[in-house]
């Protein structure tokens, strides 16, 4: 048997040579504004650190002081409670009306993308410019949603300026924005379940709910995991929705908003620093649960 | 046609999605072709009654809409570009090379896409603040790249991974070297994935606000989303402005996404993006 000859040159570095050049580019980038930026992250929550006093060239060590100032602060405790709402609001929310979305693409279409593109389109729209269109459809005086309100014989309602109604006016446009992402995910799942398990629930007698509760949930099960728990971790970031419709104000605000104010606005490095590494640490938290359940389950 | 005729519930289905899809951006469409005078009435209009395209030329005269447009292009661009050529080289390595702890690269990747971009923002300011880099393109171009590694690596392994590995034996036989059957053979079959790889890119960087807001804060250097936000502060009734600006800055990525579209929806399934 005749040995291949390779020429011998610079492409015939030995393979794991190869891959370590092939690998450190993108190694770098993400070390250094990635990995390197959280490292120093923990490192300053350590320190009293102000831009605004002399702790600002000269950090003083305190410890877990700021930690334990941020246990005893009301306002941290409010910005966790309503990440937390907007959680458990927009998450179920959007993988509901995602399904919805979902089921009703999935149908044997002959003309494939306007529907496709209904779904594509918010998800490439900006958030901050979903949480515009929205500040103006829920604008109080020329809003059009009170203007349907009106119209069926309802009281205009001031819905940026009424707490209640601002958290739902941001929830609806949060998942607003999120569904379609949720629904191309499930589509996906949709689109493998074999046709014939349908075919043969249909000739055992199934109506379409039972197939429906029988075999496209269950077989969907991986897929709504998947986007939930994407859906999780993102929600918990949510910044821009919330941001855009006050106009930077904070009478609703989230973590993130908080951890932005606290670093960026206020140039509190210390404090703001020991936020961001709570909130850090409760996102790596369901990091590792999707991780371990989801990816570990495909391998 | 009768209601029991399937077709007319398929019509309904497509309706909702479609309607569901596009509802937010054809009002500000219609928003935009309003004047103030009709846009503060009440009852308000629905469809425009002197349809008018003065919010248009307002949007790229009295604000800089033109120059917001340019920088978020600048910084896309420069984004994308980085961060795919960085993407393929690892991608190529982690679908063809035999690597030690594999699976623990992969988790490490979508473990970084996880991390919540507001906690990389204190650190980077400071890191910006102290190269002197703020208000400087390069200063969002690195992250922006950066976080899009994790989704274009993991699309584009899936990509590399179906291109049978025997082409390139080939070539290495008749004589091309490793990264020779890379140039000649890999790069031109995986164009697609490159392709898709671009636009999830392109989208999450033309999208990103929290770190444009605090990199970039300059009038003459925000990007579309920063520079739209701040209209609503700069006016007292900014919605004409901001209407046409809205669409100024929807119509291109619109149009990427219209045509590509069956590219982004495999890209996104494979990739298990954030959205």
């Amino acid at each position: 048997m005749i040995q291949p000859k390779y020429r011998r040159s610079f492409g015939d570095l030995s393979e794991r040579a190869l891959a370590f050049w092939l690998l450190l580019p993108a190694a770098l980038l993400l070390g250094s504004v990635a990995l390197y930026p959280v490292v120093r992250l923990f490192y300053t929550s350590l320190f009293q650190r102000r831009l605004t006093d002399e702790t600002g060239s000269n950090p003083v060590f305190i410890g877990f002081a700021n930690f334990a100032q941020a246990l005893s602060d009301e306002r941290f405790w409010t910005a966790l409670w309503n990440t937390l709402l907007i959680v458990l609001v927009t998450v179920p929310g959007a993988l509901v009306v995602g399904l919805l979305l979902a089921l009703l693409a999935n149908l044997p279409f002959r003309v494939r993308w306007p529907v496709r593109l209904g779904l594509l389109l918010p998800w490439a729209l900006p958030l901050v410019f979903a949480g515009l269109i929205f500040r103006w459809f829920f604008d109080s005086q020329y809003g059009v949603v009170n203007d349907v309100i009106v119209r069926l014989g309802g009281e205009r309602l001031l819905w940026v300026t009424t707490p209640d109604l601002l958290f739902w006016a941001i929830c609806f446009s949060i998942i607003w924005k999120s569904s379609s992402f949720v629904a191309l995910i499930l589509l996906a799942g949709l689109q493998v379940i074999p046709k014939e398990l349908y075919e043969s629930a249909a000739v055992d007698g199934a109506n379409r709910w039972q197939s429906f509760w029988r075999i496209t949930l269950p077989l969907l099960t991986p897929a709504i995991l998947v986007a939930a728990i994407f859906r999780t971790i993102t929600a918990f970031q949510t910044f821009d929705i919330p941001f855009a419709m006050q106009n930077g104000g904070s009478s609703f605000e989230t973590l993130a908003m908080y951890v932005r104010t606290m670093s960026i606005e206020n140039l509190n490095f210390g404090y703001g620093s020991a936020l961001a590494v709570l909130m850090f640490l409760i996102s790596l938290a369901v990091t590792l649960v999707y991780l371990r359940y989801v990816r570990g389950a495909d391998d | 046609m009768k209601l029991n005729n399937p077709r007319i519930w398929l019509w309904i289905a497509a309706g909702i999605v479609v309607i569901n899809g596009f509802f937010p951006a054809v009002w500000i469409l219609l928003t935009s072709f309003k004047t103030e005078a009709e846009l503060t009435r009440i009852p308000i209009t629905w469809l425009p009654e002197n349809p008018t395209l003065q919010n248009y030329v307002q949007a790229l005269t009295k604000a800089p809409i033109g120059r917001y447009f340019l920088n978020s292009l600048i910084v896309a661009v420069g984004a994308t570009l980085l961060c795919v050529f960085v993407s393929a080289l690892a991608a190529y390595a982690l679908a063809r090379l035999r690597i030690p702890h594999k699976t623990l690269i992969f988790s490490l990747l979508v473990g970084v896409s996880m991390f919540p971009t507001v906690t990389l923002l204190l650190p980077l300011f400071e890191m910006v603040l102290a190269l002197g880099l703020r208000n400087t393109y390069i200063a969002l171009i690195l992250p922006h790249a950066a976080l899009s590694i994790p989704v274009a690596t993991l699309v584009l392994v899936s990509f590399f991974q179906g291109i049978p590995k025997d082409l390139e034996s080939a070539a290495m036989v008749d004589g091309c070297s490793r990264l020779g059957a890379l140039w000649r053979i890999v790069v031109p079959l995986s164009a697609p994935g490159v392709f898709t790889a671009s636009i999830l890119a392109f989208v999450n960087s033309w999208d990103e606000f929290l770190l444009s807001l605090t990199l970039l804060p300059s009038q003459a250097m925000r990007t579309l989303p920063v520079g739209i936000q701040f209209l609503q502060g700069e006016y007292t009734f900014p919605w004409p402005l901001i209407s046409a600006a809205l669409i100024i800055a929807l119509v291109p990525v619109a149009l990427v996404i219209a045509i590509f579209q069956e590219r982004v929806v495999g890209g996104l399934t494979q990739g298990g993006v954030k959205g």
